[in-house]
């Protein structure tokens, strides 16, 4: 019967006519199609109109040039594996390192502008990377180059240690200063390849003693001060005497 | 022999009534006339150049003898009583996308006449896609079934009259005529479906048949009760009917309801379409139709919708009459007809966006336990009219 379909209108909490089947989406359907006839849409007529960004929108990855360091953290960082390290001719002509980004791969999560422990890397409000071909999607260093850098766009990764929230201080610290590579001397023999890769040059090479044959021992010695945390003489050394380690 | 010299000997717009082959009897129609002037235009200029190159040849004056002009003409009013619903169509479905945009908060189709060339630029590029062709498989119900949904459908589009001067056929059974033709299509897509070789359209053509079991019934129950309420089945004698009393969505509103959610049925338009239910079945039974096949069902579904309004309009709302107005031929009564069309499409926009898709089983119920007596109901309440001697 009819009847059978107003039966679940009969709990009480539909009081009111326009619940009554069809009637209340109609209702709102004739609503929606007013309001949206004298005023706007929501929708955002995008060639034409634009969303306002923040500062710190996560677009296609920008990069200073000159005060990249090219220790290769973004590379190491990246969740998509779109950053590699190039060989590039800098200003003077020296071939120096610096990323080069696929563009094809990116996932705009800025973790690249997150660990770079310069700021050379930053984030760009730029999305709009339609190319023709694939190869056009791959952003050498020159052409990551944006101009209008500001400081919002600089997103370093702040981190609470574990240790200092125990301790009750609850202080954000630059991602960059809280680990440090510690030395086995025991492993250590002393081979100089960390201090060859290290991008900052912030490992000498410190005479401790000499050996059975009369050669003197060499050992690493970090300066905290330059020192970026980059990982690159943990990854260089061959006898894994080199290990990141907690300093605060 | 005349001596034809200038092309105004070859056009002189002669009355297509005196013709003896004219086909309407002595009804004034007005696309038949148009028709017929242009196509003294066409051949008259023909015939003048021709004339010119051989003169006193037989061909110029077979293309302006009586016969020829009557033939040639009714090509011409063939392809204009197609295009009529045609632009009609492409009416309703710039209407469908605007309204159902604006009623979901967007902004539907924008680009080229305000939205309105996208759907030709649809039609192109439904031109323009391969046509593929089911490997196994009946090709020939395949083949045949699509043609003929797209040929009913045109034909029930072009059979409706827009004004006492602008038809085809003015049968005194149209109304019949035209619905027999119009429930035709479910069986076809049955077919279709069956042909196929594919579950998806298998399960869309089982679908429009259990669909058209459950509203075909509550359709013709109201049709004819309209008919009853009129006392007679030619479409010009209800709107003229209405036009002497009142429209009828005034004492049937209850039919009138259970006709506008039938046509909606009837025409395959959501909440309804459960055949072409594209986020269950795939594309329903039209799965397998590619590029220009697909994009001529989907104009022979808009003209579907067309039919449905034009019958919502022929049956409840006056036709092409307006209140209170004198007389109808004052002004443009084809006009009116197909502006209270695009309404009662608008109406449909709406109730789509307003409404899911039912439930395979819950149409049989909708049908049988809700549309039927509401049906009933509606008869009951027409004859006690006519009983009652109120209309």
């Amino acid at each position: 019967m009819v009847m059978t379909y107003f039966e679940k209108y009969r709990d009480g909490r539909h009081k009111n006519w326009k619940d009554l089947w069809i009637i209340k989406p109609f209702i709102i359907c004739m609503k929606v199609l007013f309001r949206t006839t004298i005023h706007r849409p929501v929708t955002v007529l995008y060639p034409y109109e634009k969303l306002w960004e923040p500062d710190n929108y996560r677009g296609r990855p920008g990069l200073d040039f000159n005060k990249c360091i090219g220790c290769g953290m973004c590379a190491r960082m990246c969740p998509c594996a779109a950053i590699i390290l190039v060989e590039t001719p800098d200003d003077e002509g020296q071939p120096v390192m610096r990323p080069q980004v696929n563009m094809g791969r990116c996932s705009f999560c800025a973790y690249c502008a997150e660990y770079c422990p310069v700021d050379a890397m930053t984030v760009t409000p730029i999305v709009e990377l339609a190319e023709f071909t694939r190869s056009d999607l791959i952003y050498g260093p020159r052409r990551l180059a944006y101009a209008g850098t500001t400081e919002g766009m600089k997103v370093p990764l702040k981190e609470t240690l574990i240790s200092d929230y125990k301790a009750g201080n609850k202080v954000m610290r630059d991602h960059a200063s809280i680990d440090r590579p510690e030395l086995e001397g025991a492993k250590c023999i002393s081979c100089k390849k960390c201090s060859k890769v290290c991008p900052v040059n912030a490992i000498t090479m410190v005479e401790h003693g000499v050996n059975a044959k009369g050669r003197p021992i060499l050992w690493p010695e970090i300066n905290s001060e330059t020192c970026v945390s980059c990982s690159n003489c943990i990854d260089a050394c061959p006898k894994s005497a080199l290990s990141m380690k907690e300093v605060l | 022999m005349v001596d034809y010299v200038s092309i105004r000997d070859w056009i002189n717009f002669p009355d297509p009534l005196s013709n003896p082959n004219y086909p309407f009897g002595d009804v004034y129609n007005l696309p038949y006339d148009i028709s017929y002037k242009l196509w003294e235009i066409i051949g008259g200029t023909l015939a003048w150049l021709i004339n010119l190159i051989f003169p006193g040849n037989p061909v110029s004056d077979w293309l302006v003898c009586a016969g020829a002009m009557n033939f040639f003409a009714l090509i011409v009013f063939m392809i204009l009583m197609f295009l009529v619903p045609f632009t009609g169509c492409l009416v309703s479905l710039w209407e469908e996308r605007k309204v159902l945009g604006r009623a979901m908060d967007r902004r539907g189709t924008m680009i080229g006449l305000m939205g309105f060339l996208q759907c030709v630029a649809d039609g192109f590029k439904t031109f323009m896609k391969e046509d593929i062709k089911i490997k196994e498989g009946d090709k020939m119900g395949f083949m045949w079934t699509c043609s003929l949904i797209i040929g009913t459908s045109v034909l029930i589009a072009i059979m409706i009259p827009l004004s006492p001067r602008w038809f085809v056929v003015n049968y005194g059974s149209g109304l019949l005529i035209i619905m027999a033709l119009y429930a035709l299509a479910p069986f076809f897509i049955l077919v279709s479906g069956w042909s196929q070789n594919n579950k998806y359209a298998m399960i869309g053509g089982i679908r429009a048949t259990e669909m058209m079991v459950s509203y075909e019934v509550p359709l013709l129950i109201i049709i004819a009760t309209v008919a009853l309420q009129a006392g007679t089945f030619n479409i010009g004698g209800i709107v003229d009917a209405q036009y002497d009393t009142m429209p009828y969505m005034i004492p049937q509103f209850i039919g009138f309801i259970t006709f506008f959610l039938c046509a909606t049925a009837e025409s395959e338009r959501a909440p309804f379409d459960l055949a072409e239910a594209e986020s269950e079945l795939v594309e329903g039974w039209q799965t397998e139709y590619a590029g220009m096949k697909w994009g001529l069902i989907m104009l022979a579904d808009y003209l579907r919708g067309y039919v449905s309004c034009a019958m919502l309009v022929i049956m409840f709302w006056g036709g092409w009459n307006l209140p209170f107005i004198g007389d109808y031929n004052t002004w443009i009564p084809e006009i009116v007809f197909l502006l209270k069309c695009w309404l009662a499409f608008f109406f449909m926009i709406i109730f789509r966006c307003a409404t899911g898709r039912v439930r395979t089983d819950t149409i049989l119920n909708l049908g049988w336990k809700v549309f039927m007596p509401l049906a009933i109901l509606n008869l009951m309440v027409v004859l006690a009219l006519k009983v009652g001697g109120v209309c």
